[in-house]
């Protein structure tokens, strides 16, 4: 049995605050927003706490959701279930509506974050594939200034983003979808609530005159880091709708992610799931399903 | 606002207001548990995955395993203990003795409180919505058939009793 | 239920429900104290050094245990069953709770930290060195058999804990009068209960009165009161166990082995201690079950009759089957509930209880005696389908009769009673088995649907000789001078209803109102085994029956003399006894307690009730069962059956398992309160699914338990379970007080095996066999992908 062992706790009132206690060497801690990827880690022994743990889940200034016209701006610290049960992201992202109400269960959804989500960078993190398909953004901070990047550039290996030691995720800026996307959000886990994705997808898709005009697929699980499927999108753009494109592009899919073999599932099962669901997506959203 | 060694953790739990001393380490469901001795808050696997020990803050289920005390200071926590007089849950609780919903006993404070949450914030839930609602609390004993069945007797009951509200000209039940 | 039925439930299921109940971790003492473990970090290694000096010094610790200081106070566990004098190969380990010179499996503790408080003996914990010499780790049971395999005990020479050779009928003889013989492997994986309150206990061995007082979350306390007792070489009649409120059990809380060191430790130290386990421990530790392997031939006729099976059978026991837990006596009932509902006439079994690298093994709904039946009902499709014979006719072309009953099974089991073509009728007739059989096959582009059927005859009750399954049971019924009728039996209820069940039976049989009753919490005070094997319905209510019926004479008795009237008229209705010639000469049943206990005066009773001392309104009974005392071989009592049939629809793609209906029949004759049948069934049902589609503890080659918690030991949620419909017969026992059948594990057994006979079937169009549950979804896809490739099964 591990219990938390012992550490000094900050919890700063407002964002430069944060900052300036993450610029201090001797401070700089972990960072927690909910809590929960922290305490979990601690009971399965697979974290050791360090001395200093700031707690920025009370900044108001990272908990928002912004409808800002064609763009939803969404603070890092905004609870998941605030997410999925916005009429905002509802009405123009409604991809990430889908995807977050099928996170973990409505206890954790109500204490997780999107930003924390996004940090603990684990390669089956549910938030990413949606935010690679739309294209989102998002701002880290330090007390030095801020930074804009894409999201696609934002993990670098597995549990590791580029936000550095001294440095905060702030916001993430969505671009609202069109409304002539068609999407789907398909999760495969061991059973059907509360399990961590063997495999996902997450896929928009415009079609025009019968031939696939753009198509974004980002499939979650099955890569170091969350992937969006590009090689597979590339074939697709400009191609009429057959059966045999869509075979095609979905053992492409199949080509391009590099699953690994853990307790939830095989690499060879993972490697086929992603032609499975890949091609599922593409036929039942070119019927209009 | 930096702390070493204790804190002063402010919290309002079940309508009262508590100030304790506490180390930032402290789990919520230990200061719940071990300092205020409330017992329907369950220890049943202590890395949230089972929902025994899920509490009510500002209203919405969480688990108190996986959530340090600091962390909801100045939050209100809600129990079952703190909601025996409400109403709503008057009825679940009914519900669940009616339909042989209480087997051993030991998830049905957790599952209250998700069906709890549920009842105040979906007006028509469906037998999905039920489902899910409760998807994060496991149960080993009923296999969740008279959990569902006492969640919906509840519904149903809510639903006939703001019909007769109405039609004796009383303003509609705030759901 | 009828209302004051609800209402009498109803005061308990408020009081858990509201957080007043008192489960293991609710228990506080002034003065207590906490203890934690220390689990190895090695699945097999030599301990060449423990240093506990850091953690002495963390203030808040008042004492450190290890193995070498157990050594000196306790004797090693006690066997919990022990066959060497049936001349079977049977090996009994030195065994000590905490590990002394070896570890054997990953998380086996090392030592005890006992603090003030959790986290202080949390940081202790973490502060204990210990050095470990590796050891190679045995995790296959089969390769753990071969000859050059590493040992578990050296002095054992092998790693065969158990080996038991089953021949019932002449099998050689069977063998050659078949039509066809046909080859049948079947595979569990590792499974366990992990009802949702986790083990605990707390222990406070008390100076002033020498007596070590125990409360523990388990099913039996009388069971553990011995145990501790012979450990500790303490007498038994100074340790007493208590049973908290549980919070589920399912047979995962018939062991005592941690509770021995918390009690060693408050003996030590004359604190009270409290040890509750967290989900982690409860996995790496805990009783683990299933884990069979069978290699079995049937011999049949060609228009399906069975006439017999030939197997070898092992169960991977882990680190041992004798000592913490009592899981090696499974290899019986897994053996001789192999002909489950059928007329076969043979049957050898050659048994094996393998040690290795893994967590004890022990009971879970089921015990063993599900593992034959699930073997037989993998057979019954097989042959169904080798044969060409819908799988229901293979099951009425080989039932028992129902004019055949009590039926001496091959196996020695003799069936009390039965009517299992009815019972598979009506499931049949409930879920429309031709409608469905219409829509077998292909829907959509890669979903196909099957349909499969399981039918069980479940032993219940339990007497077992040499173990400490064995057939005591008490039941005191008392009426006190308030008019209460208190019973104290040995079911102790651990979420099965057996407290409301026994109030009815109380209720109806003396007259009294249920609202009278009070079922005391059980403790080691009743001499009695328990609830396991489906104990409950067959040996505590007969006995409950019994003495209630015999408190009942003395009622008639007191209450003739005291309202002067012949004992012909006398009546007991709603707590009152009354005249039925003259219902104006009445007493209600406080007013004729208080006058026989607390008479008025020497003058007050009658001189025949000073006299009578057969008048006291207090009576404890014991029970046997007749079944058993006649045909000894018959170590189970009642037999009920049901029958399960399941539709689903498999996606090829994905293999996905959606389950679209699901019904389950059962005869558990007399039934006393229905809904807590129904809940048992409900889950049972949703247990044995889980079985089939997702449990599995697994285990890495370094003997690493990868299943480790909640998230990856996948059990169903309120989303994955399907609504279960449930139909009803009641085909009396002969051999019960009241009729009853045990049934609770029956609804565990046949629903892991309809699953995957349905899974079976909606895969046909691929010609698979399934011989390996759980059938995951990457199981089922590569066994697809495996077929469409050619490759054989």
């Amino acid at each position: 049995m591990t219990l938390p062992t012992k550490f000094n706790y900050y919890r700063p009132k407002i964002l430069d605050e944060a900052l300036k206690l993450m610029d201090d060497l001797s401070i700089r801690g972990k960072v927690i927003a909910g809590g929960t990827d922290l305490i979990a880690g601690v009971r399965a022994r697979k974290i050791t706490l360090p001395e200093n743990i700031i707690d920025i889940n009370h900044i108001k200034q990272l908990n928002f959701i912004d409808d800002g016209g064609d763009v939803i701006n969404i603070g890092a610290t905004t609870k998941l279930s605030e997410i999925s049960s916005s009429q905002i992201v509802g009405r123009k992202a409604p991809i990430l509506t889908e995807t977050i109400s099928h996170m973990a269960s409505p206890q954790i959804r109500n204490m997780g974050t999107i930003g924390g989500n996004l940090c603990n960078a684990s390669p089956a993190a549910d938030t990413a594939p949606p935010l690679l398909v739309l294209d989102a953004k998002v701002e880290k901070r330090s007390i030095h200034g801020g930074k804009v990047i894409p999201i696609s550039e934002f993990f670098s290996e597995p549990g590791k983003t580029v936000v550095g030691p001294n440095e905060l995720l702030t916001k993430i800026q969505i671009p609202a979808q069109s409304p002539s996307d068609r999407w789907r959000f398909v999760k495969l886990g061991r059973r059907k609530a509360f399990t961590l994705s063997i495999i996902s997808i997450t896929m928009l898709l415009k079609i025009e005159d019968a031939n696939f005009k753009d198509v974004k697929i980002a499939l979650g699980a099955v890569a170091p880091i969350p992937l969006r499927i590009t090689r597979a999108e590339a074939f697709l753009r400009g191609k009429s709708v057959s059966d045999d494109i869509i075979d095609e592009a979905a053992r492409i899919a199949k080509e391009e992610v590099k699953p690994i073999s853990d307790v939830r599932a095989s690499e060879e099962y993972r490697r086929e799931m992603a032609y499975v669901l890949t091609k599922n997506a593409l036929i039942n959203l070119s019927k209009g399903i | 606002m930096k702390t070493t060694g204790y804190v002063n953790v402010s919290l309002n739990v079940n309508g009262r207001s508590y100030e304790v001393e506490a180390e930032p380490r402290t789990l919520l469901i230990d200061l719940l548990r071990n300092t205020l001795k409330i017992k329907s808050v369950r220890r049943g696997c202590e890395e949230g995955e089972c929902g025994a020990c899920t509490v009510l803050l500002n209203g919405k289920p969480i688990y108190s395993c996986l959530t340090l005390a600091v962390q909801v200071d100045g939050a209100e926590i809600l129990t079952v203990e703190g909601l025996i007089k409400d109403e709503k849950m008057h009825s679940l609780m009914q519900a669940f003795i009616e339909n042989y919903a209480v087997q051993c006993g030991y998830c049905t404070p957790g599952m209250i409180l998700a069906a709890y949450y549920l009842l105040n914030t979906v007006e028509n839930p469906t037998e999905e919505d039920i489902r899910r609602s409760v998807s994060g609390n496991l149960c080993r004993c009923t296999g969740y058939v008279n959990i569902i069945k006492a969640i919906k007797d509840t519904v149903r009951r809510k639903k006939r009793e703001n019909q007769i509200k109405v039609t004796k000209g009383d303003a509609p039940y705030k759901v | 239920m009828a209302s004051s039925v609800v209402e009498w439930k109803g005061e308990r299921d408020i009081r858990l429900m509201s957080g007043k109940g008192c489960y293991i971790d609710d228990v506080e003492l002034p003065n207590m104290v906490y203890c934690l473990l220390l689990g190895s970090t090695h699945a097999h290694a030599r301990i060449k050094n423990i240093d506990v000096d850091k953690a002495l010094r963390v203030p808040g610790v008042i004492m450190i245990l290890t193995g070498k200081d157990l050594v000196n106070v306790m004797d090693p566990l006690p066997a919990n069953a022990d066959y060497r004098s049936f001349g079977w190969h049977w090996r009994i380990p030195k065994v000590y709770p905490l590990a002394t010179d070896k570890v054997r499996f990953m998380g086996e503790p090392v030592a005890a930290v006992i603090a003030e408080d959790p986290y202080k003996a949390s940081d202790a914990l973490g502060l204990i060195e210990v050095e470990y010499e590796p050891l190679p780790v045995v995790i296959d049971a089969v390769k753990g058999m071969e000859a050059n395999s590493p040992l578990l005990y050296d002095e054992w020479g092998d790693n065969i804990q158990a080996h038991v050779t089953f021949n019932f009928g002449d099998i050689d003889a069977t063998f050659s009068e078949a039509d066809r013989i046909i080859k049948v492997s079947w595979r569990e994986r590792r499974v366990s209960g992990f009802p949702i309150e986790p083990r605990g206990c707390v222990a406070w061995y008390d100076g002033s009165t020498d007596t070590l007082n125990v409360w523990s979350s388990t099913q039996t306390p009388l069971l553990a009161q011995q145990f501790i007792a012979r450990a500790l070489r303490i007498s038994i009649n100074k340790v007493r166990v208590v049973a908290p409120d549980v919070g589920g059990a399912f047979g995962n809380k018939l062991n005592w082995w941690k509770d021995v060191i918390v009690c060693a430790a408050s003996i030590i130290t004359g604190r009270p201690i409290k040890w509750f386990e967290n989900r982690r421990e409860n996995f790496a530790t805990g009783p683990h079950q299933r884990d069979v392997i069978w290699h079995g031939e049937v011999a049949v006729k060609d228009d399906g009759r069975i006439l017999g099976v030939k197997a070898k059978f092992i169960v991977d026991v882990g680190v041992e089957g004798t000592n913490r837990g009592a899981g090696a006596p499974s290899i019986v009932p897994a053996s001789c509930s192999v002909p489950n509902a059928y007329k076969i006439k043979a049957l050898h079994v050659d048994a094996y209880a393998i040690v290795t690298n893994k967590s004890f093994y022990c009971a879970y709904r089921g015990y063993g005696k599900d593992k034959g039946i699930k073997f037989m009902e993998r057979i019954v499709d097989i042959v169904g389908r080798e044969l060409n014979v819908p799988p229901e006719e293979v099951r009425f072309r080989n039932f028992i009769q129902p004019n055949e009953f009590p039926y001496k099974q091959i196996s020695g089991y003799v069936y009390d009673s039965g009517d299992y073509p009815h019972v598979l009728k009506k499931a049949l007739e409930m879920i429309d088995i031709n409608t469905w059989r219409d829509k077998r096959g292909l829907r959509g582009r890669s979903k196909y649907l099957g349909i499969g059927m399981a039918f069980t005859v479940e032993p219940g009750g339990g007497a077992i000789s040499h173990s400490i399954f064995n057939a005591i049971t008490l039941a005191r019924i008392k009426i006190t001078p308030d008019g209460t009728v208190e019973a104290y039996t040995d079911q102790t209820e651990i979420g099965q209803g057996s407290k409301v069940v026994t109030a009815q039976v109380v209720s109806d049989i003396l007259g009294v109102k249920i609202t009278d009753v009070v079922v005391h919490p059980t403790s080691s005070d009743i001499t009695g085994a328990g609830p396991w094997s489906s104990r409950g319905a067959v040996y505590s209510l007969s006995a409950a029956a019994k003495a209630a019926k015999k408190l009942r004479e003395r009622v008639f008795k007191a209450g003739s003399k005291v309202l002067n009237e012949d004992i012909e008229n006398i009546e007991i209705k709603d707590s009152t006894v009354y005249s039925t010639k003259d219902p104006s000469k009445r007493m209600s049943m406080k007013d004729l307690a208080l006058y026989i206990y607390f008479f008025p005066g020497p003058r007050g009773l009658q001189k025949e009730l000073q006299l009578e001392h057969e008048t006291l309104l207090d009576v404890s009974e014991t029970w046997f069962s007749p079944n058993t005392a006649q045909n000894p071989t018959s170590t189970y009592t009642t037999y009920c059956s049901s029958a399960d049939i399941a539709v689903v629809e498999v996606d090829v793609g994905t293999g996905d398992v959606e389950i679209l209906r699901y019904v389950h029949v059962h005869d558990a004759g007399k039934i006393i309160n229905r809904e807590v049948v129904e809940g048992q069934i409900h889950g049972g049902v949703v247990q044995g699914i889980g079985e089939a589609l997702s449990e599995d503890l697994t285990y890495d080659e370094s003997g690493r338990l990868l299943a480790a918690s909640y998230m990856d030991y996948v059990m169903p949620t309120a989303l994955d379970a399907p609504n279960i419909e449930v139909g009803h017969v009641e085909t009396l026992s002969p051999f019960t007080e009241l009729g009853t059948k045990g049934m609770g594990e029956a609804p565990a057994i046949g629903s892991k095996v309809v699953i995957i006979n349905a899974i079976e079937d909606a895969l046909s169009p691929f010609n698979i066999v399934i011989t390996d549950a759980p059938a995951t979804k990457e199981k089922i896809w590569r066994w697809v992908f495996q077929s469409m490739k050619g490759h054989s099964r």
